[in-house]
């Protein structure tokens, strides 16, 4: 059962710092290559400074690896990618530290020795760099940021211990616990009850309009994500469409990526026949 | 009662186990959270290998040993990093084929060398002054390097890729943590042998996971399970004439299972609210 969290967000370094509309991450006819063939292909596109972008595509389009190279660590086999206008084969790792990322959700070793409190500070490691050991105001900013998700009460628990959307919020806690301007999330309800999935995407949404967040979300789940995107991306491998879920949840758009099996309904639902993409 | 605590090579024992133990168990945490337990097997196996070939040829064993040890750590992290095969796989060969290498180093020695056979099953009884020193130096580094870093390696030994993503450098990390396991090996070898120096790799670390929900925490019981282990094992080894290395071993082994029997992890959790 998940608590009631704070209606209101802590400060955030970045705060001052936004340019609404300045383009933070710049993909430039940029190809991204696994060993056995295209990840990604020849993508263009621009994310702005305070954006929330979703990504949507079937299993296997590529989702994963657009974030994997905005993280700088995929770099591109042709084109090119800018992040903070610095090239992402050049990103180091105080600029890796500006971005928190919430990886697709791993089952968490339920006995693996570690405490909610020491997986956020895990979180603080980048910002503080290598010669500084983490003080007292790196705790601090741990604690509001597991404030930030409704978590604080389980600062000392077991991580294991926690159900799969409480372990959700302690990983976005400690992204955030990064300061970070852009956040980058890979299908953060995969695996969650509903009712979890709801307030987890709130919570972004929340920490998105608080602090200025530049977000990029990725789901296979459209319907989840198209209320809170202002953009909407549509991935194949290759960029199919991008621009507002009204423009992109089209039958004859969203055919091209998922097949004619795609239903779009009166209520602007997405039903795809492949029940992973519904 | 306890005059025999006078005798030197007693306290020269002591002292080595306990530095052995602290040392072998400090750097095994990040072993035992990493998945790399059959690094450290096939690296001790490797370090004697390269023993060998020293007291073959009538060369200083400990530089040969390093060489022979580093070479399998790396070449076996960048295995596992590259994710070309199963890393069990990469390291049985290389176990078997450092292993396979010493045994031929011994076999083509002329005459039977007891020193090298003191390497794969230790002589703690018999550690020099120099040893304890050697050894104490690199416990001051190893811990020392592990202490300032370490919020770097246990994120490192929690999620490397996280690790990597938040801006640590963790590659770099990983490489320095497997430099620091096959230094440990190689100066352990000589005090408690390539048999011993593996399982106090795993044993007190794996103990304390029993009985801890914290990484920190885990840390200070491995340390001092290993430091207290190692330190009876001597004693007792003394106390009743027995090898001292399986003295430590199964005691240490004891203990493993006591906390298994006693572990809170193994009770049935509350609900969380």
């Amino acid at each position: 059962m998940t608590r009631p969290h704070p209606t209101h967000t802590h400060t955030h370094p970045h705060h001052g710092d936004h340019q609404h509309g300045k383009p933070l991450i710049r993909f430039e006819h940029a190809s991204f290559l696994y060993p056995h063939g295209p990840a990604l292909e020849d993508i263009t596109l621009e994310i702005a400074d305070g954006e929330f972008l979703g990504v949507i595509g079937p299993n296997g389009s590529g989702k994963t690896t657009m974030l994997r190279a905005i993280l700088g660590l995929m770099p591109p086999s042709q084109g090119s990618l800018r992040i903070f206008d610095c090239a992402c084969q050049e990103l180091r790792c105080h600029h890796r530290a500006m971005i928190g990322y919430v990886p697709q959700k791993r089952s968490v070793d339920p006995y693996f020795p570690i405490t909610v409190h020491e997986a956020v500070m895990m979180g603080r490691a980048g910002a503080i760099g290598l010669w500084r050991r983490a003080g007292r105001r790196d705790r601090e900013i741990a604690r509001h940021a597991l404030e930030d998700v409704g978590m604080a009460d389980y600062d000392g628990h077991p991580l294991g211990a926690l159900s799969g959307g409480q372990q959700q919020r302690v990983f976005i806690a400690r992204a955030l616990a990064q300061h970070p301007q852009i956040l980058l999330l890979d299908e953060p309800t995969t695996g969650i009850d509903t009712t979890t999935q709801h307030t987890v995407l709130e919570l972004i949404q929340r920490l998105h309009e608080d602090l200025h967040l530049t977000v990029v979300l990725v789901s296979h789940d459209i319907n989840l994500i198209a209320p809170l995107a202002e953009r909407l991306a549509l991935l194949k491998t290759r960029l199919y469409a991008v621009g507002p879920a009204k423009d992109i949840l089209r039958k004859d758009i969203l055919s091209q990526v998922y097949g004619p099996q795609i239903l779009t309904t009166d209520q602007g639902h997405v039903i795809v026949a492949d029940h992973h993409h519904s | 009662m306890t005059d025999f605590l006078t005798l030197g090579f007693l306290q020269r024992a002591i002292a080595a186990a306990a530095l052995t133990g602290g040392l072998c168990s400090a750097i095994g945490v990040f072993v035992v959270l990493r998945g790399l337990a059959f690094i450290g097997a096939g690296t001790a196996h490797a370090a004697f290998a390269g023993v060998a070939l020293a007291y073959l040829i009538g060369a200083p064993p400990m530089p040969l040993a390093i060489v022979f040890g580093l070479g399998t750590a790396w070449v076996t992290g960048l295995l596992e990093e590259q994710g070309r095969m199963k890393l069990d796989v990469s390291i049985g060969i290389f176990y078997t084929a450092t292993m396979a290498l010493a045994i031929l180093f011994i076999g083509l020695m002329k005459s039977y060398n007891a020193e090298v056979y003191g390497y794969l099953f230790g002589s703690i009884l018999s550690v020099t002054s120099e040893e304890l020193q050697l050894t104490g130096v690199l416990a001051v580094l190893v811990v020392g390097l592990l202490g300032f870093f370490s919020k770097e390696f246990f994120f490192l030994a929690f999620d490397q890729e996280m690790a990597e993503a938040s801006g640590v450098p963790a590659r770099r990390f990983f490489f320095l943590l497997l430099t620091l396991i096959a230094l440990t090996i190689v100066v352990s070898l000589k005090i408690v042998g390539a048999i011993l120096v593996f399982a106090l790799l795993l044993i007190p670390p794996a103990t304390a996971y029993q009985l801890t929900s914290s990484l920190h925490r885990m840390m200070l019981y491995a340390v001092t399970i290993g430091v207290l282990v190692s330190i009876a094992g001597v004693l007792l080894s003394f106390q009743f004439d027995l090898p001292a290395g399986p003295a430590i071993v199964l005691l240490a082994t004891g203990v493993f299972f006591l906390a298994v029997a006693l572990s809170p992890k193994r009770a049935p959790k509350p609900a969380l609210p």
